[in-house]
């Protein structure tokens, strides 16, 4: 048996619809954890709302922001999987569909780089990345739409050997640059090393882990825990307009690279845009979240 | 201190907006004028300078940075389907030219406007809505009619829609028609803690062996 494009083109439509009408578990979990915490009335009230909003949009199928973003799709591909098709045309169909039949309708996003000119579709759409797995025979599936408010503030700067306290002060810096721009409480994504496009690709996946898991090397989780700590000082809070609550969560990924050390900072916004689902080669489609 | 939540009708007059504080909530009723277009602004500011009329009147009114779909029925009506802010901050350039010249009274959006902003804010009595970003479904709820919609021509979240709504919010008054504003605040929070912030980042770093040569 083999996996077929039209079970793709379903199940990437479907995750896209999905993202956009409900936040996950964890998100939700670290709002309503954020809300007993922070010291602001504001900020707390804030977070209330923000909860209340993402239960109403999932209650009434309705969108949680009217930013749909542009789609993105990061796939894992099993070794052992197959197609019987071709995959990154079926994702591309998934997306039209989604954009024929959803209601609402979506607004016009995707935008020529050069000419601003706008629309449903354009050169490149969905971007979409693709990682192979070695001994898996399923497809994994994760979509993380991606919208103005934090995507517009990501950035990246190349290092020559930097120690950590370098590295941690350019995140600090990122946040504070950011500011109230992002929609905070926001997921930040860290990459460090590699090469220039390895660490922006580190720090999008960063952005996807589950809310509360660390990175397994005690060194790793020892930066994320203090950069979250260090960053839930600054006083930004939800919307920015004051609090404790500034990030939900500090990912950091890294891989070696030269002593030319490239640092990656993404950023995902409160309602953490992120649905995933595995498909097998005989089509069964797992909804993992 | 408890947070003060108001109930206004909009559109707004100078004296209520000079009533509003930072931080007080606000819960609007009546007509709001909305957009989402960075090229609406540029538009707006030649319109101001006579290049075409206005798409409808905005003097002493409301401007929110909040996108809109609006869809076009066969009878030639329109409706909105939803709303939601966008960040203010990419109008910046635009935006005190647009309160002065329209003497605006309440603007908003999310992620707030800069200081040259708060400054032409104080001249005409006017406040900085902070709508809540992911609010769609709630904020759509407050939807009551479409009163009209200016530039038909622009895309859909471009276009100038003045809304009639009731019970939208509660939304956070950002920066009051004082000078105050909570954006402000929290950089210079940000930059005035940054020192103690970096030094704790710094003590509580474990050492880990390594070879750096």
């Amino acid at each position: 048996m083999s996996i077929q494009p039209e079970t793709v083109r379903r199940v990437t439509a479907k995750l896209y619809d999905r993202s956009l009408r409900g936040i996950p578990s964890d998100t939700r979990s670290a709002l309503l954890a954020l809300e007993t915490i922070d010291r602001s009335e504001t900020a707390r009230h804030t977070l209330r709302i923000m909860v209340e909003s993402a239960d109403a949009a999932a209650r009434d199928s309705h969108f949680i922001c009217s930013d749909a973003g542009v789609p993105v799709f990061f796939v894992r591909v099993g070794t052992q999987a197959r197609f019987a098709g071709d995959v990154r045309r079926a994702i591309t169909d998934g997306f039209a569909d989604l954009v024929g039949n959803i209601q609402p309708p979506l607004l016009p996003h995707v935008t020529h780089p050069l000419t601003l000119e706008r629309g449903h579709a354009g050169k490149g759409m969905p971007l979409t990345t693709f990682d192979l797995v070695d001994g898996s025979d399923c497809v994994d599936i994760t979509c993380s739409p991606k919208a103005l408010g934090s995507g517009r503030w990501e950035a990246l700067e190349i290092f020559s050997f930097p120690d950590r306290a370098t590295i941690e002060r350019y995140v600090i810096e990122t946040v504070c640059k950011a500011g109230s721009q992002p929609c905070p409480p926001v997921v930040i994504g860290v990459g460090v090393g590699g090469s220039f496009d390895y660490a922006a690709k580190m720090a999008k996946e960063a952005t996807l882990r589950p809310i509360g898991e660390r990175h397994a090397e005690p060194l790793v989780a020892d930066m994320e825990r203090r950069l979250a700590a260090a960053i839930n000082k600054t006083g930004f809070g939800p919307m920015g307009t004051g609090g404790d609550s500034t990030a939900l969560s500090v990912n950091v990924n890294y891989c070696a690279g030269h002593g030319f050390t490239p640092v990656a900072v993404a950023f995902n916004c409160w309602i953490n845009r992120r649905t995933r689902a595995r498909i097998y080669n005989d089509n069964r489609v797992e909804i993992v979240e | 201190m408890s947070i003060r939540t108001h109930r206004m009708h909009f559109p707004l007059s100078a004296d209520d907006a000079r009533s509003l504080r930072a931080g007080d909530q606000l819960i609007l009723d009546g007509e709001i004028v909305v957009t989402a277009g960075l090229p609406t602004h540029q538009r707006l500011l030649k319109a101001l300078g006579g290049a075409e009329p206005l798409p409808l009147q905005l003097h002493g009114g409301c401007l929110f940075h909040i996108g809109s779909y609006s869809q076009e029925a066969a009878d030639g009506s329109f409706q909105v389907l939803y709303i939601n802010p966008t960040t203010s901050t990419r109008f910046n350039p635009y935006m005190p030219a647009l309160i002065r010249q329209l003497g605006l009274h309440a603007v908003g959006g999310k992620g707030g406007l800069d200081a040259a902003s708060v400054e032409a804010m104080k001249e005409t009595g006017c406040v900085y809505l902070s709508f809540l970003g992911g609010g769609c479904t709630l904020l759509s709820q407050a939807l009551r009619g479409v009163l009209e919609i200016g530039w038909p021509d622009m895309l859909t979240h471009y276009r100038v829609v003045r809304l009639k709504v009731e019970g939208l919010g509660p939304v956070t008054v950002a920066i009051d028609a004082h000078g105050n504003s909570c954006y402000a605040d929290a950089q210079a929070q940000a930059s005035a803690s940054m020192d103690a912030i970096l030094s704790e980042l710094d003590a509580g770093r474990a050492e880990f062996c390594g070879n750096r040569s």
